[in-house]
């Protein structure tokens, strides 16, 4: 065998203890939802697969309003994506594509609420969603997550390189305005794009988890975390249900991060050499 | 002139709007108002009480404050220092591998997509005192068992361990598009000069990563001074969101509980400055670090003193 | 990925419109029909509760929808409070009503909704609890926490101790003799304890004081003798080794009930639902109750308040006074084993029957007198910072081993710093 060979076995071998150590707590997820409590608690522990799942997964759906939970935070995580797909877009075509003034500033303004931590404004947001009545309604989940920084940023590293000048040109010849131009030119060029924003934004929405604690206050209204963290808080020494309601939780979103995944880790790489 | 210009470019600012006005009432509004509700002692719900500096006064005598620095700065290390050596080798071995690629990588990135709660709970089970796999394991071989979730290190090794576990992957991905962006050619002329595999990977590859080490070692500062949903779901139903002896207790988990918990509004806006200046202060540290600036500046310092030389031997000369 | 340019637009004005325009922003929380009240569990009684579900009496149309909160009760009311929309009808209160005093404009004044007529009805110190110091009547009266002494009979029989509740309190009347029957106890049982932990003989200690923390103007009482004689008591008890240091809140906390360990436990009333009859069912006809060691006690019992979001005041005060009448606050005896504050209770059939858990005994006699003999004490809005703190490092001297000089100096200095920054002193 030569040096070459041996090299790429071992590198496979490193490769595969990782993805080992990577999706061990899923297969260990499972197994403890599918096996009643007492099996866990045994010594030494089931590490089989048992045939307790759906019983388990029927005591979540007893003890929480799972499928309201996960509707909601469905409504919240489609309503943000779409806007902030629609807002970010929008404006990075525009900081992209054409010159005005005060763009340079602008933009260098919006690079620089990067720096500022969301929970410096926990608390006076969390007051200011009180003062206009939000609080404990979907508003306050959607609304100041409609357009944000990073994905103005990103789209706009996307849009320089992908849409062409003269294509730009080209519509103004035509008569088309500023919105026009966005429609014709400028979305169907950036929708890979938009894509691995749409992906990136869903998913970041539906695993929030501190924010929907504080300003959900109705307990029959939670998100999927923070009723999943309910029913730990609650339930928690029957490990084998809340394991059930975390798989329940987890399951959705790993299958839309699967649709997308081989160019959404592509893309998020190409962001990150870009800045 | 300039007014038929800013005429013209209407459409481009009511495009580029939206996120201008969303910022201004719900992050650059809300960043001043907490100037002012941290001059204040207040509980959220009845009038606000003028107390000045009290609460900074009070925030840099508190040995509560201080601890969870203490603590998210361990968590932070416990964590980081491990991810991002083991996203090198992994993003290393992924660069050398021609198969299963596409695989690999999902299988790596899939943590960082699952909830933190989730992931939480999981690992809860296995740093568990009594039922934990881990302590299962370490008695099968003979070990004795590990008090993981009440001894102050235990704690932050199981919260290190959850932050590690999720972010390997995404580091070893973004690590792996720095590989592939070097050229092919300068390890090709690192070969023909006849260095060692380690001299390339220290020589070349490492400064070479160096703007995309910067970034993720950002990213991962920024989230790591930010950690809480960890210690939230690990102690969450006890009255002390910090664990045993607050030995998990992170700053923004001690923010929670003071503006939240113990319904100090003015004092949680404190803590959340108090975070600020932590953030912008790291970021500071690791751009002189890690930036890569210091060779160009030192050269750029040369050469503009080499020119001053020659353009005073010039005048000298001229005057001669 | 199938976006057509047409869906996306679509989609992102119609969630835009949804999302800006909204139901309109309530104040309250539930429909018109409804009246929402949050409690915790285990502090109703189930089956009222499902009546009123069914509509208030008195009141057509009118529904209660109830919530019990898991986890996090208070932090759960407070956050509603300050986020000022979507803001339960009705909340529970526990014993720290007095934290919600310096909020009582969050909630209606129960006495403009009649509830002076009903004054007489209630145990006069459980009632002043709920007043303000301005004299608003926040928070109307539920159950309360009178204290005794429960006891093993079998273990005590064991250790040849007269297991007769009557002598058993001859035989303890006060702490110095508790704890010297609990060491002659040990003698013939290995490892019993008298209290689960510090706190537990702190916090009842102090149940019996006439005086807790601060005075009715402001006054700091937490450096005083009584506080600190109730520390030192508690630490002694745990250096004499009858404290099974089974912290609250850890799974060891019922083991001890379980397991035996536990002999007697000077507390109140409610501990004989959450200890001995949840966690140790199998004992049951071995406990027994007698007058404290120490003096008559209370600790814990809530109280029910309407904020001022409420939908419909006079209708929630009906139902609230409804269900903290003298006849219902007997049925929340028997099921969550909640003692009334309603003396005409002590003498319902429903209270005197004998309690097979203890042996047959009529324990009704021993809490009432509790109840009645208690000389209430008051309690300021900055008794939980100050109780806090004593606790906290109480649990360090217990399970650290720190000298308790250095924890009470430690507790007033935390003290201070903190009720100087709440502008209490």
């Amino acid at each position: 065998m030569s040096v070459e060979r041996i090299r790429t076995i071992t590198g496979h071998v490193v490769l595969m203890l990782g993805v080992a150590v990577s999706l061990f707590p899923f297969y260990w997820m499972v197994v403890m939802a599918s096996n009643t409590t007492p099996d866990i608690f045994a010594y030494p522990p089931k590490l089989v697969i048992g045939s307790h799942l759906f019983e388990n997964m029927g005591k979540v759906l007893d003890n929480v309003d799972f499928f309201g939970s996960m509707l909601l935070t469905l409504v919240a995580a489609l309503s943000v994506t779409v806007l902030v797909l629609f807002f970010d877009s929008l404006a990075a075509f525009a900081f992209a594509k054409y010159e005005f003034p005060g763009r340079n500033v602008l933009f260098g303004l919006l690079l620089a609420t990067f720096m500022i931590p969301a929970q410096l404004s926990l608390v006076p947001q969390f007051v200011t969603l009180a003062q206009f009545g939000w609080i404990g309604s979907l508003k306050a989940l959607i609304i100041p997550g409609a357009a944000n920084a990073f994905g103005i940023f990103w789209m706009r590293q996307y849009a320089k390189g992908a849409i062409p000048d003269e294509l730009i040109s080209a519509a103004k010849v035509d008569g088309a305005g500023f919105f026009r131009q966005y429609l014709t030119v400028g979305l169907p060029v950036l929708r890979p794009g938009l894509a691995f924003l749409g992906i990136f934004t869903f998913i970041n929405v539906w695993n929030d988890y501190l924010w929907p604690l504080i300003v959900m206050t109705d307990p029959n209204r939670l998100t999927l975390q923070v009723a999943l963290d309910q029913l730990n808080g609650i339930y928690g020494t029957d490990y084998s249900m809340v394991m059930a309601g975390a798989l329940m939780s987890v399951i959705p979103l790993i299958g839309v991060f699967l649709i997308g995944a081989r160019s959404f880790i592509a893309d998020l790489a190409a962001g990150a050499m870009k800045f | 002139m300039a007014v038929n210009r800013i005429r013209q470019a209407l459409p481009q600012y009511a495009a580029i709007s939206p996120f201008f006005i969303l910022f201004a009432i719900f992050g650059a509004f809300p960043v001043l108002f907490s100037i002012w509700i941290s001059f204040h002692s207040w509980d959220g719900i009845g009038p606000m009480q003028w107390v000045g500096l009290e609460q900074y006064h009070y925030l840099v005598t508190d040995p509560k404050f201080w601890q969870t620095i203490g603590n998210t700065m361990i968590i932070w290390v416990l964590s980081t220092v491990p991810m991002l050596l083991l996203a090198l080798v992994i993003a290393n071995a992924l660069h050398n591998a021609t198969r299963f690629r596409t695989f690999y990588r999902i299988a790596y990135f899939v943590p960082n997509v699952t909830s933190v709660v989730a992931v939480t709970l999981v690992f809860g089970s296995i740093f568990s005192n009594n039922f934990g796999l881990l302590n299962a394991f370490l008695q099968s071989i003979g070990l004795g068992k590990v008090e993981w979730l009440t001894q102050p290190w235990g704690i932050k090794i199981a919260i290190a361990t959850i932050v590690t576990w999720r972010w390997v992957g995404y580091n070893a991905i973004i690590f792996l598009a720095g590989l592939q962006a070097i050229s092919a050619d300068v390890y090709e002329a690192a070969k023909v000069d006849g260095a060692s595999s380690r001299q390339t990977f220290w020589r070349i590859t490492v400064p070479m990563l160096r703007p995309v080490i910067l970034f993720t070692a950002v990213t991962s500062t920024i989230g790591g001074l930010q950690i809480f949903t960890e210690s939230r779901v690990l102690f969450g139903d006890t009255s002390n969101i910090g664990g045993p002896g607050d030995a998990g207790m992170t700053i923004v988990s001690y923010l929670y509980q003071s503006a939240f918990i113990k319904n100090q509004f003015g004092y949680g806006a404190a803590i959340g400055w108090a975070l600020f200046v932590l953030i912008v202060l790291f970021s500071i540290i690791n751009w002189r670090l890690i930036g890569g600036n210091d060779d160009e500046r030192v050269t750029s310092r040369a050469r503009r003193r080499a020119e001053r030389r020659i353009k005073q031997q010039k005048e000298t000369a001229d005057v001669r | 990925m199938p976006l057509s340019r047409r869906t996306f637009l679509a989609a992102g004005t119609g969630a835009a419109v949804a999302g800006l325009t909204g139901c309109g922003s309530r104040s309250s929380l539930g429909s018109a029909s409804e009246l929402t009240m949050w409690t915790w569990v285990g502090s109703v009684n189930d089956d009222l509760i499902g009546q009123a579900e069914k509509g208030i009496p008195g009141y057509d149309g009118l529904k209660l929808s109830m919530t019990r909160i898991g986890s996090n009760y208070k932090t759960k009311v407070l956050t509603a409070l300050a986020g000022k929309s979507l803001v339960p009808d009705i909340v529970a209160i526990n014993d720290d009503v007095a934290t919600y005093f310096p909020n009582a404009d969050q909630f209606h004044d129960l006495s403009e909704l009649g509830a002076k007529e009903r004054e007489n009805d209630f145990l006069a110190w459980k009632w002043k609890l709920g007043v303000t110091p301005q004299g608003k009547m926040m928070a109307y009266p539920m159950d309360t926490g009178p204290t005794a002494l429960f006891y093993r009979s079998d273990l005590f029989e064991k250790a040849g101790v007269d297991i007769d509740p009557a002598a058993v309190a001859q035989q303890a009347p006060d702490w110095d003799s508790y704890i010297a029957l609990g060491k002659k106890i040990q003698q013939a049982i290995p490892g019993a304890a008298i209290t689960d932990n510090v706190n537990s003989v702190f916090a009842y200690r102090m149940a019996q004081q006439p005086q807790r923390y601060m005075t009715a103007d402001g006054r700091y009482l937490g450096d005083q003798d009584h506080v600190r004689e109730a520390f030192d008591l508690a630490i002694r008890v745990v250096r004499e080794g009858l404290s099974a240091n089974a912290q609250d809140g850890s799974t060891d906390a019922d083991a001890v009930v379980t397991n035996g360990r536990l002999v007697a436990f000077n507390a109140a009333v409610w501990w004989a639902q959450l200890g001995p009859k949840n966690a140790a069912p199998k004992t049951k006809g071995n406990w027994r109750v007698a007058a404290a060691p120490g003096g008559a006690g209370n600790r814990g019992g809530s109280f029910l308040a309407i904020t001022k979001y409420c939908k419909n005041p006079e209708a929630a005060f009906a139902f609230i006074s409804w269900l903290e009448s003298a006849q219902n606050q007997a049925e929340a005896f028997l099921d969550p084993v909640l003692f009334p504050s309603t003396p005409a209770s002590y003498t319902d059939p429903r209270l005197t029957a004998p309690d097979e858990f203890f042996g047959g005994q009529r324990i009704v006699d021993v809490f009432a007198e509790s109840a009645k003999k208690y000389p209430g004490a008051y309690f300021s809005p900055y008794d939980s910072i100050i109780g806090d703190q004593l606790s906290a490092q109480l649990v360090i001297v217990e399970t650290g081993g720190k000298s308790p000089d250095q924890a009470w100096n430690d507790a007033q200095e935390q003290i201070e710093r903190e009720l100087t920054r709440a502008g209490a002193i």
